[in-house]
């Protein structure tokens, strides 16, 4: 772009101060070609007609040692050798008496109007420049301020080890910075890069790669644990209504952007007789840095990857039956009626609003290690009996969280055993399984 | 002056053709950071111990040392026709008998917080509230000075004691003689001095043995108070910092008129604490106490609070950070007002904190691994390493601050001459540096973590470079150890010999970057200090 267009337009038009910075990333230029091109700018507009743009230096110089203290002050900065301290007389027979003052640079940044009167306090000069221009003069300096924030949310994205030698910035050969975290826009700080865009072969090479991140095999991973899911919930499958199940499948890819978090650190559970097992000790070896967030992904072995596609085939026959069942249950729910709630579950008068919306019948469990100790969330089905809208009691099953620590017991989840059960006497069945989760 | 404003090369038209500029690069840092004050992590980290464990360590180091001195100074001496003699323990002084004793100082201040008159009161829950001084100026005699060591005590009297200063924790050697009440009359002190010193680059020499000949001088810089509170009202000078440390400011490096000024010789920034203003935590002090009780009657929330947490000034201290680390290495220390444990040591402050500097701070560490020295360093407070070869070593102020505390501040109440506060700050770090215990006053004034068979505050090996951050006001010195006299008397032959030998410190007192807009640099080859000020001038309407 045109650096007199930008300049009128945000200058002139919007009325924005604009400082040489901006100026230099916005039209990637060199920060000493973005002083002068200020001052041509500031130069030019004010002789066509004065007084429409106001300018901001910077002055850089030895001011005078008796200053009237215009920033702050101590007068005297003199490397003074100590006279020996009355309290230590016996330790201050060497003093080397030579007192050189202490050079003292000032940088000190003044308004058009104020410029000769800062100068008046300097004793020698090394440069002035062109701080900023704007279209009035600044009450207030620190209005500047703003305008270098903008830099920060308008050109941060634009990596520094790559466009600093154009702004002017002093390079550094020997910077290192892992390549894996690269540092989020400063406008969202909180909100993680996607993977696939952090795991692209980033741009700054030159860097040596500290650590680079396995985004990569984490993003595989979690595709993994998906499949497994169901496959250790079978019995809830079987209990929940219809709807649940073909929702179960739809609904995944959209709760992979809920979820992302907890399934980078949720365990893939592999085996659907042991969910917790194969999970804990691979958790529960590494303590975790509580700074490493990045590195929770970095837990899991590749090995699911693996696992997980031998079970993606099981799960279209599992599904199919699962199916099934489902049809059976549609009819459960009139058996539930008589049935006698002979369990400790609390019955819940409370009304129905609404059928629910459909569920993914999905177990999760997050673990975090602290100190040595497990703690975490998980997800559990609960029973939950209400009246619907015809007076039937319903009995669902609601995944909710609850929390635990490893003084709990891993609760051992048999879901191959109510398969048979279910298809073999629904009422016993059901009665089975409600104790079951009763007595939790 | 208008006419030669065309002299200063900025101050002209672009030229036409756009040249390229030639890139300039900033002198490589050699770093090695210490982990004398690093904690174990999690489990490992213990609050059950007595702290009676770092006063008999800190006096089973230092006594050897300060015996030595004693034992130069006073062996064979015959005061009055007595022979002065020497005692192993403090109970063993027998009365009237001239004798010297090696011992820690303890003094009892009238003022001083006092942990089991807050308990016996119950308000042990807070940190007490900051004092001036612990002395009591309408009546110096309520401050007793006692000698203790593992046997017992013995209260130190005498006039010479109105001419020193000493503080808790202090390690010295007592010469003296035991009066009709049971105290001992002092007649002089040894410390034990200046601990050995080492040579330039013996902290850590450069692995591939790069060029240590002094022929490049570079800087190191020193910033402290940066004061951040996420208004715009503090942060222009903080502008005009960036700009000049990544070199933005016009300096190039190489021109002729001020080749001492080049930003691109500082290799590296050292923030000694209090990055963060005081307004953060007054904010929430106010927020919490004003609306008290409307607080109570809301659910109590976890976590993340909008309304009791002000992002803005360490999301400020970030975006500083990362705007500077492309082209200069950083060594941050927590201080008072950071978030970081307020007992000494310090760790540093988590990374977690700047979503954008932790690129570049070192990876995290498992388990015991030594942690690798990141481009940004987050370190402990107290601190110490080597950069460029010299040993530093530095804390945020709080060490300063409090043994200042002990001193007997003459004109009472009225705050002291700027001058003559300054000047004791800078003899308290040289008394420090005597004592060889980088902070003495912990941790009886000063919270410590309760260390248990080590007292990392004791300075075993003297530094280079020792500062202390958050000072009023900036103040050099140089010290030098004590040179042992020749009994020659050819003191010319001993200037000449020993000027290498003797450890030469130079202190610094940092000043607050926020009052002063002060950044400090110490040439790292002959250790000469210049001072770079940021600032904005006030106009003439503003001044009057």
């Amino acid at each position: 772009m045109d650096s007199k267009l930008y300049l009128a337009e945000n200058v002139l038009n919007e009325r924005r101060p604009v400082t040489y910075r901006l100026l230099s990333r916005a039209l990637k230029v060199h920060a000493n070609r973005a002083k002068q091109i200020l001052f041509e700018f500031h130069r030019n507009e004010n002789a066509k007609k004065p007084q429409t743009v106001h300018a901001t230096y910077v002055i850089s110089g030895i001011q005078k040692a008796p200053e009237p203290a215009p920033t702050n002050g101590h007068a005297d900065d003199e490397d003074e050798m100590m006279q020996s301290s009355p309290y230590l007389p016996s330790s201050m027979p060497n003093q080397d008496a030579a007192s050189d003052s202490i050079r003292t640079t000032s940088i000190v940044l003044a308004r058009e109007e104020d410029l000769e009167d800062a100068k008046s306090t300097f004793q020698s000069i090394s440069t002035i420049h062109v701080y900023s221009l704007q279209p009035t003069a600044l009450p207030d300096l620190n209005v500047l301020v703003d305008a270098n924030r903008e830099i920060a949310s308008t050109h941060g994205q634009e990596d520094p080890l790559e466009c600093g030698k154009q702004w002017g910035m002093i390079q550094n050969r020997n910077v290192k910075r892992r390549t894996g975290a690269r540092p989020p826009p400063p406008a969202a700080p909180a909100v993680k890069p996607p993977a696939a865009k952090a795991s692209k072969p980033s741009t700054e090479s030159t860097v040596p790669a500290k650590r680079p991140l396995q985004k990569e095999t984490s993003s595989v991973k979690t595709e993994a644990t998906k499949p497994d899911e169901p496959k250790s919930e079978p019995s809830s499958a079987a209990n929940s209504q219809a709807p649940s199940k073909p929702s179960g499948k739809a609904a995944a890819p959209k709760q992979k952007g809920n979820l992302f978090s907890s399934f980078a650190k949720a365990k893939p559970k592999t085996k659907a007789s042991a969910p917790a097992e194969p999970a804990a000790p691979s958790a529960g070896d590494v303590v975790l840095d509580d700074a490493s967030e990045e590195e929770a992904e970095e837990l899991f072995p590749d090995s699911t990857a693996k696992a997980a596609a031998e079970t993606r085939e099981n799960r279209k026959e599992r599904e199919e039956r699962l199916k099934k069942m489902m049809d059976d249950d549609d009819d459960d729910e009139a058996d539930d009626e008589e049935m006698p709630d002979a369990d400790e579950e609390p019955r819940e008068p409370t009304p129905v609003e609404q059928p629910p919306p459909p569920k993914p019948a999905e177990l999760k469990e997050e673990v975090t290690v602290q100190g040595g100790r497990r703690r975490g969330k998980r997800q559990v089905m609960k029973k939950k009996t209400v009246k619907d809208e015809e007076g039937y009691l319903v009995t669902r099953e609601e995944a909710t969280w609850e929390s635990f620590s490893e003084d709990e017991p891993v609760p051992k989840k048999k879901p191959a055993v109510n398969v048979p059960k279910a298809k073999a006497g629904k009422a016993a069945g059901q009665g089975n399984i409600m104790s079951f989760f009763g007595k939790k | 002056m208008a006419p030669d404003a065309e002299n200063y090369t900025f101050l002209c038209p672009p030229s036409e053709e756009e040249q390229e500029q030639e890139p300039v690069y900033r002198t490589p840092s050699h770093y090695n950071p210490r982990l004398t004050f690093h904690l174990p992590a999690g489990a490992g980290r213990h609050y059950q111990q007595q702290y009676d464990d770092m006063y008999f360590l800190r006096l089973a180091k230092l006594k050897p040392s300060v015996e030595q001195v004693a034992m130069d100074a006073w062996d064979g001496l015959i005061i009055a026709g007595e022979k002065v003699r020497r005692v192993d323990r403090v109970l063993d002084v027998r009365q009237g008998e001239l004798c010297w004793v090696a011992g820690t100082v303890y003094m009892h201040l009238p003022m001083k917080p006092n942990i089991l008159e807050d308990l016996s009161k119950e308000n042990f829950t807070s940190a007490p509230p900051p004092r001036r001084t612990y002395t009591d100026p309408s009546d110096p005699s309520l401050t007793q000075i006692m000698m203790e060591d593992e046997s017992g005590r013995l209260r130190l009297t005498g006039n010479f004691l109105q001419s020193t200063q000493l503080a808790t924790g202090a390690v010295i050697a007592a010469l003296g003689t035991e009066n009709a009440n049971g105290d001992f009359e002092v007649i002089d002190i040894k410390l034990p001095d200046l601990a050995p010193q080492l040579q330039r680059w013996e902290g850590n020499a450069p692995e591939n043995g790069i060029e240590i000949a002094g022929k490049e001088h570079g800087k190191i810089a020193f910033v402290s108070g940066l004061g951040i509170t996420g208004t715009s009202s503090d942060t222009l000078a903080l502008e005009l910092l960036t700009d000049y440390l990544l070199g933005y400011t016009g300096f190039s490096g190489n021109s002729d008129n001020s080749p001492s000024l080049g930003p691109s010789k500082i290799s590296r920034l050292v923030i000694a604490g209090n990055s963060l203003g005081a307004s953060v935590i007054q904010d929430i002090a106010s927020t919490s106490s004003g609306d008290a009780a409307g607080k109570k009657a809301q659910p109590k929330k976890y976590g993340y609070d909008a309304s009791a947490y002000n992002a803005a000034p360490i999301t400020q201290l970030d975006n500083f950070l990362a705007e500077i680390l492309p082209s200069i290495p950083v060594t941050l220390m927590p201080g008072e007002k950071d978030p970081a444990n307020f007992s000494l040591p310090q760790q540093g402050i988590h990374r977690t904190m700047f979503p954008q500097a932790r690129a570049y701070s070192a990876p995290p560490t498992r388990g015991d691994e030594k942690p690798e020295a990141g481009w940004f360093d987050s370190v402990t407070n107290p601190w110490d390493g080597d950069v460029e070869g010299w040993r530093l070593w530095g804390c945020s102020g709080q060490n300063v601050d409090d043994v200042l505390r002990y001193i007997s501040i003459e004109g009472g109440d009225s705050s002291p001459d700027k001058d003559t506060d300054s000047d004791s700050r800078m003899r308290i770090m040289e008394a420090m540096l005597r004592w060889r215990c980088g902070v003495p006053t912990a941790p009886d004034t000063i919270w410590s973590y309760p260390y248990q068979s080590e007292d990392p505050y004791v300075i075993e090996s003297c530094p280079h470079i020792f500062f202390a951050g958050n000072q009023p006001q900036f103040k050099t010195a140089t010290i030098e150890g004590d040179v042992p006299l020749r009994l020659d008397g050819d003191t010319e032959m001993v200037g000449a010999t020993d000027g290498s030998d003797a450890a030469r410190v130079r202190l610094l007192a940092l000043p607050k970057f926020n009052e002063t807009g002060e950044l400090i640099l110490v040439d790292t080859e002959t250790l000469e200090v210049e001072v770079v000020r940021f600032g904005v001038f006030k106009g003439q309407e503003e001044q009057k």
